[in-house]
């Protein structure tokens, strides 16, 4: 395919060259100019509704709507000139006429596109004294809540649903300044990825009832990360208030998820804030110094084979090492993935909620880990059992009498489980680190908040326990864990942290999925 | 080899501490005599505080008792201080309250700005200034303390009209 003829113009006095067929929008964006915009997101069709995207181009007659007209060679578009600045606080006038003043109580503010507009170049007060519509707040199912007075009507979430679900549950009623956002009757916002009109959702019009009133936007730190529910690998922003997980956001990915996220990993984030923490190490039953566990551990495992099963959604590194432990005592690394029905996002190109309910099972078996429905079998009775990560009541009491010793790397207090040694390690919002997705793309994720108690990364634990085996380990950081990564296994090789970025990169030798 | 000092010789009137104890002696009469007080008889007498007067905090209620906040977090979010906690909740009709709402007074230093901020016009900063308790603790005002306490309020200045003219 040839590359597109490119097209050179100029916005707000700065040259850009652009494919042609790019709407001026997306060629001021590209010359870091942003044009106010509602009913325009690119993840959807343009629909030209809002009419705030209006700039100036030079011999057009009037104002042309930036996000529905291409761009066309020599063109040269005001977007800050008296007469589009004139414009959009008209539009704006007329958006806030029916606009409540419920900023204080509107979980929106603080990120909403109406407020960041009126504050940029909206009118610093209305000369509309009627009374304001009103409407009540409507309950449109799943986790989505509408409060028809905020609505602006640009009707993105009308769009999501027709176009990129597929499933058309949203339409606008009724006409003039009545016109207000209607669920089809019988239809509830329950498909898998109607979570996404919150998010899309420019104002506070349609909000999450999982998040209403539970904290405002500038209290939040947020830290990019990746969705664990499945093997697609969504990207995410952990978003965390007073150190516990409070909301998770899509983070936009053109090569894995674009802009969205399914609900079931959107809502699925309590666990991160579980408050049975395992917190100090111990070795035999006693809390104990981190360095006391280790060799305890490591004591274990001297000269018996290493039955390792681990969590399928631990990082790369993790998986890394505790192949290395598997190599040095002749045993074997296991996981099973968890299963789950398939939800497609039709309207995007392989993008899904996956039955395989884990993170990186596809990066485990590049790194020599084997799948197994039951990862117990095969446990010898001298063998010592290493479980990472995994939950303790999933683990059979055959498989913990069958084994010589147990050692136990763990989140989470296992009562029933009597082991030799418990490291207590980070979940993933508490340490950095990759995994990569059914596709081969590797991603990062970020810590969010600090780990608690004692808990260390499992890659560092893991290491810590191959240092006392007498085994090369020295590792700092993830990053360093990682290089060692890429230097041992031919899929990684050549990748670094700081390549790998926010977006990821796809391993080598990675079934290319469609589209990609 | 001794050193030089130069002696200057003054007049007898201006060197005599005679004329400057005679002096304050006279004011000291003065003001024996003088009407004009200064000294208030505290606890008694109080001196009127001004109207900016910015003391201890006070949340106003609804008709119903409840504190007029909606938990918007505005006042944590301006105070410089950081002695604001604030937790938003939900009341079971669906609307926004707090929870939590606790001011440390030991921290706050103040300026008024959560009175400022307030869209609800909830809470205020006190004319008030007799803040004496027994125990460090009980200088975290908690909702409860704060929508009981009754004493007048600041009136926070017009930006219009600044100097209340």
């Amino acid at each position: 395919m040839t590359a597109p003829a490119m097209v050179n113009l100029t916005i707000e006095g700065r040259p850009v060259s652009v494919p042609a067929g790019t709407s001026i929008l997306e060629a001021a964006k590209a010359a870091g100019v942003l044009i106010p915009h509602y009913c325009y997101h690119p993840g959807l069709p343009v629909a030209g509704v809002c009419r705030m995207c209006l700039v100036d181009v030079e011999k057009a007659p009037k104002l042309m709507p930036s996000c529905a007209t291409t761009v066309a060679e020599g063109q040269v578009v005001r977007v800050h000139d008296d007469k589009s600045l004139e414009a959009r606080k008209g539009v704006l006038e007329m958006l806030l006429i029916n606009h409540p003043l419920d900023c204080p109580i509107c979980d929106q503010s603080g990120e909403c596109e109406l407020q960041d507009y009126t504050f940029q170049e909206g009118r610093a007060d209305s000369r509309y004294r009627e009374p304001k519509r009103f409407n009540p707040v409507e309950d449109f199912g799943g986790d989505v809540l509408y409060v028809p007075n905020r609505c602006i009507l640009c009707t993105r979430c009308v769009r999501f649903m027709d176009d990129v679900q597929q499933e058309s549950a949203l339409c606008v009623a009724e006409r003039g300044d009545r016109a207000v956002i209607a669920k089809a009757p019988d239809a509830d916002l329950t498909q898998a990825w109607a979570g996404n009109v919150v998010d899309l959702c420019p104002v506070g019009a349609l909000l999450s009832k999982d998040f209403l009133n539970k904290a405002r936007a500038w209290e939040l730190d947020r830290a990019p990360s990746i969705c664990t529910g499945c093997s697609q690998g969504c990207n995410v922003t952990l978003e965390t208030r007073d150190n516990a997980v409070v909301r998770i956001k899509p983070r936009g990915n053109p090569d894995v998820n674009a802009f969205f996220i399914c609900d079931e990993g959107r809502l699925n984030y309590r666990w991160m804030n579980r408050q049975d923490r395992c917190l100090a190490p111990t070795a035999a039953g006693t809390e104990c110094h981190w360095d006391a566990a280790v060799a305890a551990a490591a004591s274990a495992l001297n000269g018996k084979r290493a039955h390792i099963v681990a969590n399928a959604s631990l990082g790369n590194e993790a998986f890394f090492l505790l192949g290395v432990l598997a190599k040095k005592t002749g045993g074997s690394v296991r996981f099973t993935v968890p299963q789950g029905p398939e939800a497609l996002l039709p309207g995007v190109e392989d993008l899904a909620l996956r039955a395989d309910r884990a993170a990186n099972a596809y990066g485990a078996e590049l790194l020599g880990a084997s799948r197994a429905d039951d990862p117990y079998r095969g446990l010898g009775a001298g063998d010592t059992l290493v479980l990472v990560d995994v939950d303790p009541a999933s683990v059979p009491a055959g498989a913990l009498a069958a084994a010589g010793r147990v050692v136990y790397l763990g989140t989470v207090v296992a009562a029933g489980v009597k082991a030799a040694a418990v490291l207590p390690i980070a979940n993933i919002a508490e340490h950095d680190g990759t995994v990569t997705n059914l596709r081969g793309h590797v991603q990062r994720y970020f810590q969010a908040r600090p780990a608690p108690g004692h808990a260390r990364p499992a890659w560092s634990a893991v290491a810590d326990l191959l240092i006392a085996l007498k085994g090369e380990a020295n590792f700092l950081t993830a990053a360093d864990a990682f290089a060692a990564m890429a230097k041992a296994h031919a899929a990684f090789a050549g990748m670094t942290f700081d390549q790998l970025g926010t977006r990821g990169a796809a391993a080598a030798g990675a079934t290319a999925g469609a589209g990609r | 080899m001794t050193i030089k000092v130069k002696v200057l010789e003054r007049p007898v009137g201006e060197v005599s501490y005679l004329r400057a104890t005679v002096k304050g002696l006279a004011l000291t009469f003065k003001h024996l005599v003088d009407p004009h007080k200064v000294t208030v008889q505290y606890p008694e007498e109080r001196w009127d505080i001004s109207p900016r007067w910015r003391g201890t905090h006070r949340m106003l209620t609804t008709e119903d008792g409840k504190a007029k906040c909606v938990a918007c977090g505005l006042c944590p979010t301006v105070c410089p201080a950081n002695c604001i906690k604030l937790v938003p909740g939900e009341d079971e009709d669906g609307n926004r309250y707090p929870l939590v709402f606790e001011i440390d007074e030991f921290r706050c230093i103040f300026c008024g700005y959560c009175q400022e901020v307030c869209p609800e016009e909830a809470i205020h900063v006190g004319r008030h200034y007799e803040n004496a308790e027994y125990s460090r603790d009980r200088f975290v005002y908690d909702l409860e303390r704060l929508t009981s306490q009754s004493h007048a309020v600041c009136e926070m200045w017009d930006p219009a009209d600044p100097k209340g003219e």
